[in-house]
């Protein structure tokens, strides 16, 4: 997984050793020892992430998440020891979590998409979700903190590391914000299409007196 | 970059790494010695404990005790990026965990017939059961605190670990207070105890992972 980090008889190398050093000056809180330690992993962990997810801009979004990880984790490492498996565990551990949250969400949509396909949706009942009616108002029902979140990452396409940035949050919390806040959608959004189909099949039982009322 | 950075850098200062595995591991010494003793105080001391002589009773404990708290200390070793244990050794050290209290119970015990008298062999073994679950309660809330301050990668992997840690110390007081060596009394009350404490471990540290 990381490139070897000691050269023969377990020693670090010298590269590892200027790590080392920079890890030290950043845990000291020093600005320049952070974007050198930045400017010397930066490349490395860019090219690991985009040999897992195959996917350049996901890697850039993937090594700010690591980047925000390594830094609300940095007292976890040990002082003298190699910097090198240290970042690349941290960088596997927020691709990991990134592909296990993609996954859900996949499942997610999937199951929403099958609704709507087996749930026999009235025409009008698709048109009003176009006009973004129906949107609108579970939007509404959804709590300001966690429609942000949503907002910000399924609408305007933020990481998660960057609304965690934004709201001043941990990575995590955003995560369950944008989430939950989908959860509270789907939820409304089922009512609504509930309602539709309960609507359509009363319609169709009592439909020639119904469309002949209309007229 | 830029957002990260600028997030990053707002928020630098001077921050003091965790100590070391051991040393971590280490503080909770005091806390196993309380436990180890607490067992059998708050029931009493097992009637063969002057025949068994004092290596065999305190000595084994305490080294018991020892392996606990190394096991704790390779969970918290565990926790941190970079340092995770191997399958290999992740499989000794469950096997070394689970032979400990077998090999000192070997060499503790004259007969493996020593057991509940007739029709108390549930109630014994509950009161066994629960001395030493109950026992590793705390050490495993010390443990669960200790590595939920580092970033374990496999949350359920450390919590095991020092579930198992946690089980064993709080075994070698059950040790003292319990000397019957029937194998069924010994594995369903005291290895179910063990058993609990590696569940619950894994239970907490994956909850408190998540949070």
């Amino acid at each position: 997984m990381a490139p070897d980090a000691k050269s023969d008889g377990g020693r670090l190398d010298r590269s590892e050793r200027e790590l080392v050093e920079l890890m030290q000056g950043y845990l000291d809180g020093r600005v320049d020892a952070f974007d050198r330690l930045h400017a010397a992993l930066a490349g490395r962990l860019r090219g690991y992430l985009r040999s897992q997810c195959r996917d350049a801009a996901l890697a850039d979004d993937l090594l700010q998440d690591t980047f925000m990880q390594i830094h609300r984790s940095r007292r976890t490492y040990e002082p003298g020891r190699p910097v090198t498996p240290w970042a690349f565990a941290i960088a596997r551990h927020v691709y990991l979590m990134h592909a296990r949250s993609t996954g859900r969400r996949l499942r997610f949509e999937d199951r929403v998409a099958a609704d709507v396909k087996a749930g026999d949706i009235a025409r009008d009942g698709l048109q009003a979700m176009v006009d973004g009616d129906e949107v609108r108002r579970a939007l509404r029902g959804v709590p300001p903190h966690q429609r942000r979140a949503l907002l910000l990452h399924h609408i305007d396409g933020w990481s998660f590391g960057e609304i965690a940035a934004r709201l001043g949050i941990r990575v995590n919390a955003a995560k369950t914000r944008a989430f939950r806040g989908m959860k509270k959608m789907r939820e409304r959004l089922h009512g609504h299409f509930s309602r539709e189909r309960e609507t359509r099949r009363a319609g169709r039982s009592d439909g020639v007196r119904r469309s002949g009322g209309r007229r | 970059m830029t957002d990260a950075r600028t997030a990053i850098v707002r928020d630098l200062e001077p921050v003091r790494p965790l100590r070391s595995p051991s040393v971590r591991a280490l503080t909770l010494a005091p806390l196993a010695a309380a436990i180890m003793l607490a067992v059998p105080l708050l029931h009493f001391f097992r009637p063969d404990l002057r025949a068994i002589g004092f290596v065999r009773a305190w000595g084994f404990s305490i080294g018991q005790s020892l392996a606990g708290l190394i096991i704790v200390a390779a969970a918290l070793r565990e926790s941190i990026p970079g340092r995770a244990l191997s399958r290999a050794a992740l499989a000794w050290t469950f096997g070394i965990g689970i032979a400990v209290p077998a090999v000192l119970l070997g060499l503790t015990a004259s007969t493996f017939d020593l057991g509940p008298g007739p029709g108390r062999a549930l109630r014994d073994g509950i009161v066994c059961f629960r001395a030493s679950a109950l026992g590793a309660v705390p050490v495993l809330i010390a443990s669960a605190v200790l590595v939920a301050r580092a970033f374990p990668l496999r949350p359920a992997v450390a919590g095991a670990l020092y579930g198992l840690g946690c089980g064993l110390i709080a075994d070698a007081g059950l040790r003292l207070f319990c000397g019957f060596s029937q194998p069924q009394h010994v594995l369903l009350a005291h290895g179910g105890a063990m058993a609990a404490s590696v569940a619950l471990g894994a239970l907490a540290a994956t909850v408190t992972a998540s949070r």
